[in-house]
């Protein structure tokens, strides 16, 4: 067996303790570990987008991140993201939009966009695009995501 | 495997000395790797807490020292200047995704040395160099000479990328960089970095095993296909599920060419 | 009624569409069971080769593996949907790099995947046959040489590496092509494509302490995973639960089952819960692939463009095993002559075994390769005629009334407002401004597709205080048929959306339903949703009837679950009926409504039919699809800027969700036109094995509008008129591209996908 590392992280706001091999992932953490499975697996490579997460504040992929390697840097995962198990507004725009299909990548949009939305209360197509040009989505043509979006864009106008 | 985070490049060349042991950067490639069983180092030496890797610094002629943990996303949002760090700029806005960019760092991109990956073309162009720290001391190597071959460089055992050293560039140059890949986001099929102001530099990527620099004093639109040609002709591109050498070769005069005049418009 | 309280045609947000968005819908690899152990799979590392024996102790002697299974303890027939040709793991050969071999179970990930390393097997390597003409070449290598034994529910194959042969035939070819003025002919390749859904296959497989599985699976009907696995383990199906997860994605990669029995066989080794869900790289190896394929095909017209014949050969490369070949090939059959008059055509295919991953079903299902060929071949035959394509496809378009190939009546057709509309549309477009070195061309592709198929059922019941309960076996991949039905039963009911709970999908108690697959779940379960509703208001009916002593003609429902007497303010609630029937006389109010496609079929005395793998299909639906592109000469890159797709759904019974299927399948189909290719080496290894390596678009690579255009004409064999559009979207995208690449360039593409080297050497072979 792996000898297994502690660390400390802080997790939507709360202090966890992880005990895991050091080649563990932040997405092993996640999703084996402390069984916060919204974070999802869709390729463990870095190129689908599924495990996206806030790392101080900006996207990482949790899957290219290592869980003993995250030290004292604030994680954000889609369970931290909306208040009181209700909606935030870029995840009620999603819904309300028809933007979610199966539902795989939404996690990794939702952060992704809730990143850019933190930036820029009023992206245009192009930065909305550009925002979500590492998570793919198999499902919407990316259309209804990016109309989403915009549409939270426009309300912020 | 076992992880450490010293704080100091005098700690993390000791951790280094172990055997197998390998720096974790910003991780973008090397936790991909290994991930997919490519990569299965018995030690990982965080570089992330060592302040002096960190931070980008104007030296006063215009060229940049960019610390080997600068992310992309912070060589991208540099302010367009002169043309050496407008170069390395253009080229971390194509790097990946959003990210990848946020996180991965110039030194562990050119550690990694992937043949076709952005920094490597765009870093020869410039006429960068690259510092390097050990125990035994500090090195500075022209980019030229550290992509050695294939996922390969001039890097000895216990070294660490510490700084990339920028010059400005020829006054009143200009910087372009052209990327052919397959999707955005990728890896390129053939890259070309070019500096140009009344003569050019230019870097061609994914054409051999190391970029392709060459010094091109006509600049006139049928010079450079000519150039192209024979940096093509001369070339050893890879074939592979992307595209054939052949292709490789059609593809970089034009490529060049367009890299020229996207720096120099008018020849 | 009140319009305004219709569930049909509202964009009513999905049912779990929060769930979704905040991370709480539960897949496969969420699920957790207590003493929970882990998976690993051994894979072949050869193409082709005998298995001469296995050696495990090494694998068995490490701490925490609790159970092993090789083919060596399979010891039932072979299994597979049509051609029982395969099994769990490898026995006697293996025919792919990556078919399972052996599996293991162990108490943690880690150490399932060092066991499964340590089992070593004797291979005696063979030569591997790894293209169509390698398969058919003279004295080839056999991949399957006890074909003759296996069971099969289809004939018409079985020399050489043939695993079926198939032919419709209409009309007099021969005479066809002498009437013409004009002949074109060419032949298309296309490659493998991958499903990629976003969450890979898995499952987890919980044992009781009676030996009873249940499995918690992503798939696409847990009623055919449960017979596959009943009959792979050799139990009843009483003795197999399959309960779906949240689906993350399928498209046909989901439809059939492979790893479900490695799960369920070493959980009951075991008589532990197991989890195996592959990684990215092992679904790409084990799992399916869309069938490469070859077209041959030749259209002649008379002068005026009147298309009078049509010959077409089709190859498709299925793989090592059977698995959905015969119905693929014959669909791509059907679907060769297009949606046109054409009266005299032939049609001959044949699907061949080789040493490479089995192709399966993938959202199109043969219409893909049929249609990149023929759409092509209607614009090359229009610049050989000098006529307008757009023109040349209205002039020989199917109306309404006409016969598809193979017969089948098809009394709805809006093919020519599909045509005409994406044309108006992209004409009213405001240009876009053109970019120096490229060149920008305009490409349609006129499409037809079925909607249908097998078996299914739905059933409702009132529950006490009035709301409804619905099941039905109809799995929501993604697509929205949890909500889709949900919309159809509230609006039989005139209730909210909120009144009608819907059941998950479990093998123990959901009603039959074949698959979420052949854009059967709007129009099959629709239609058994909405038969079973109006069954149910029926006996509701009649209760109020007797309620309100009145007739139940004199009754009407109104909304928010009311029986109203007609013309009076006089109701009773669904609550008291529910109640009455309960508590009083009557019994429980429920109703069950379940068929089998019922349509039109072939016609024998039009059509020629030899070997077709199916009896009728289901009703027909019609697209068309326009796209601008722009090509750099210089690269020969494509970039699609801007796309028009009109499709019928017959009814859209949830707009937004029909033009997301629209969009989704028209981007799967610019990945499948232009970046997403399977490609093995020459000793029958698969080099694309990651996304790093097997490009999907992503959004950068999209066109920043793909608008759809939804012309509804209600289906007349649907009680609500609804069809599906989730195939049919992701048909069009390849031609049209390779048309619009045409228009550009006066280049042909005839290969896919269209790598922008192969648009540069059409380029180049222009003159």
């Amino acid at each position: 067996m792996n000898p297994k590392l502690h660390s400390v992280l802080t997790i939507n706001g709360e202090r966890r303790d992880v005990l895991a091999p050091a080649s563990a992932t932040l997405l092993d953490a996640l999703r084996s570990v402390l069984g916060l499975t919204g974070t999802k697996r869709g390729c463990n490579h870095g190129v689908c987008g599924a495990c996206t997460v806030l790392l101080d504040g900006k996207l990482a992929r949790a899957c290219l991140t290592l869980a003993a390697d995250v030290g004292e840097r604030a994680v954000v995962t889609i369970e931290g993201i909306g208040g009181n198990g209700g909606l935030s507004p870029v995840q009620r725009a999603l819904v309300e939009h028809g933007a979610i299909q199966c539902g795989f990548c939404t996690p990794g949009v939702v952060i992704a966009l809730s990143e850019l939305f933190a930036r820029d209360p009023r992206p245009d197509r192009g930065a909305i695009r550009g925002a979500l040009s590492g998570n793919l989505c198999r499902c919407s043509g990316y259309a209804k995501i990016v109309e989403a979006a915009e549409r939270l864009a426009g309300e912020a106008r | 495997m076992d992880y450490v985070a010293p704080t100091t490049l005098e700690e993390a060349y000791r951790a280094l000395e172990a055997e197998d042991a390998r720096c974790l950067a910003g991780g973008q490639s090397l936790v991909a790797m290994m991930n997919l069983g490519l990569a299965s180092p018995a030690r990982l030496v965080g570089l992330r807490r060592i302040e002096p890797l960190r931070g980008v610094a104007r030296r006063p002629d215009g060229g940049l020292r960019i610390g080997a943990m600068t992310t992309h996303a912070e060589l991208a949002a540099l302010e367009a200047g002169a043309a050496g760090p407008a170069l390395l700029a253009q080229a971390a806005r194509v790097v990946a995704y959003p990210a990848v960019r946020a996180w991965g760092t110039i030194g562990g991109s050119i550690a990694h040395a992937d043949p076709a990956a952005d920094y490597p073309v765009a870093l020869l162009a410039a006429g960068a160099s690259i510092e390097i720290g050990s125990a035994r001391g500090v090195r500075q190597l022209a980019a030229r000479d550290f992509f050695r071959g294939f996922f390969e460089t001039a890097l000895a055992p216990g070294e660490i990328v510490t700084a990339v050293h920028v010059p400005p560039g020829p006054a009143g140059a200009r910087a372009a960089y052209e990327k052919l890949s397959l999707v955005a986001g990728d890896f390129a099929i053939v890259s070309v970095a070019a500096i140009a102001g009344p003569a050019a530099q230019v870097a061609v990527g994914g054409c051999g095993p190391t970029p392709i620099l060459s010094a091109l004093a006509d600049l006139g639109d049928d010079a450079l296909l000519e150039a192209g040609r024979s940096i093509a002709a001369a070339s050893d591109p890879p074939s592979d599920h992307r595209a054939s050498a052949a292709y490789r070769r059609r593809v970089l005069p034009e490529l060049l060419r367009r890299a020229v005049r996207g720096a120099h418009p008018r020849p | 009624m009140s319009g305004t309280t219709r569930a049909i045609g509202a964009s009513t947000p999905r049912l779990d569409a929060a769930d979704k968005a905040t991370g709480r819908a539960e897949y496969a690899d969420d699920v957790a069971r207590p003493g929970m152990l882990y998976a690993a799979i051994h894979t072949s590392p050869h193409a082709h080769a005998r298995i001469r024996g296995y050696r495990l102790e090494a694998a068995r002697a490490i701490p925490g593996v609790k159970a092993i299974v090789t083919g060596a303890d399979l010891a039932g027939p072979h299994c597979g949907g049509i051609i029982k040709d395969e099994s769990m793991v490898a026995r006697g050969k293996v025919r792919y790099v990556g078919e399972p071999v052996a599996a293991v179970a162990a108490t943690d990930p880690e150490t399932a995947g060092r066991a499964a390393a340590a089992i070593e097997v004797d291979y005696e390597p063979l030569e591997p046959v790894l293209s169509i003409d390698a398969a058919l070449a003279p004295g080839a290598p056999l991949l399957h040489e006890d074909y003759p034994s296996y069971v099969k529910t289809v004939q018409g194959g079985g020399h050489g590496n043939v695993v079926f042969e198939s032919t419709v035939e209409e009309g007099d070819v021969e005479r066809g092509f002498a009437e013409c003025d004009t002949i074109v002919e060419a032949t298309w390749e296309t490659q493998a494509q991958h499903h990629v859904y976003l969450e890979t296959n898995g499952c987890v497989a919980d044992v009781d302490a009676s030996g009873r599985i249940t499995l918690y699976a992503t798939c696409q009907s847990v009623h055919h995973i449960q017979q596959r696995v009943a009959e792979e383990l050799g139990e009843p199906m009483s003795r197999i639960r399959v309960r779906a997860t949240r689906v993350g994605g399928g498209f046909g990669g989901k439809h059939a089952s492979n790893i479900h029995s490695i799960a369920a066989w070493l959980a009951r080794a075991a008589r532990r819960p197991v989890k195996l869900v592959l990684s990215r790289m092992q679904d790409f190896e084990i799992q399916r692939s869309r069938h490469p394929a070859r077209v041959w095909m030749r259209t002649g017209a008379r002068r005026d463009g009147t298309i009078l014949a049509r010959d077409v050969r089709v190859t498709i490369d299925g793989g090592a095993y059977a698995d959905e070949s015969p119905p693929v090939l014959a669909f791509a059959l059907l679907m060769s002559r297009g949606p046109y008059r054409i009266p005299n055509v032939r049609a001959r295919g044949a699907a061949v075994y080789t040493n490479k991953l089995r192709a399966g079903s993938f959202r199109g299902f043969g219409n893909p390769q049929a249609s990149f060929a023929g759409e092509s071949q209607i614009d090359e035959l229009a610049r050989a005629l000098g006529l307008d394509p757009v023109e040349l496809r209205l002039k020989n378009a199917m109306r309404p009334g006409d016969t598809a190939f193979g017969g089948q009546q098809v009394p709805s057709c809006v093919l020519r407002e599909c045509i005409e509309r994406v044309r108006a549309a992209q004409r009213a477009a405001p240009p876009l401004a053109p970019r120096p070195g490229r060149r920008r061309g305009v490409g349609y592709a006129a499409l037809s597709h079925i909607s249908g198929l097998m078996g299914t059922a739905a059933s409702v019941q009132l529950r006490t205080d009035g709301s409804i309960a619905l099941a039905t076996g109809c799995v929501d991949i993604g697509q929205g048929s949890d909500t889709v039905l949900v919309q159809i039963c509230a609006d039989a009911l005139s209730v909210p959306i909120d009144r009608v709970s819907y059941a998950p999908q479990d093998s123990d108690s959901s009603p039959y339903n074949w698959k979420t697959a052949g854009s059967r779940s709007t129009y099959m379960t629709g239609r058994a949703v909405a038969l079973a509703t109006h069954e149910l208001r029926a006996k509701m009916l009649a209760h109020a009837g007797d309620m309100m002593e009145c007739a139940v003609e004199d009754l009407e429902l109104r909304p928010g679950g009311l029986v109203g007497l007609k013309g009076l303010p006089k109701a009773v609630s669904f609550k008291e009926v529910a109640l009455r029937s309960l508590f009083h006389s009557g019994g429980p109010i429920a109703a069950t409504h379940g068929f089998v496609f019922d349509g039109p079929g072939f016609d024998p005395k039009r059509a020629a039919i030899h070997q077709l793998a199916f009896a009728n299909l289901g009703v027909y639906t019609y697209g068309a699809h326009c796209v601008e592109v722009d090509v750099d000469e210089a690269t020969g890159a494509v970039e699609v800027r801007r796309a028009w797709c009109a499709h019928d759904p017959g009814r859209a019974i949830n707009p937004a969700a029909c033009e997301g299927q629209i969009q989704g399948g028209f981007v799967q189909g610019i990945g499948y036109a232009l970046t997403e290719a399977m490609h093995w080496n020459a000793e029958g290894w698969l080099t694309t094995t990651t996304l790093a390596d097997y490009k999907v678009p992503g959004v950068l690579d999209c066109p920043v509008e793909i608008l759809p255009i939804l012309l509804e004409d209600p289906d007349p064999t649907h009680p609500v008129g609804a069809k599906g559009v989730g195939e049919i979207s992701l048909v069009g995208a390849a031609p049209a591209i390779a048309n619009a690449v045409a228009d550009a360039t006066g280049a042909r593409v005839r290969r896919l996908p269209m790598f922008p080297e192969r648009v540069l050497a059409a380029i180049d072979a222009r003159a």
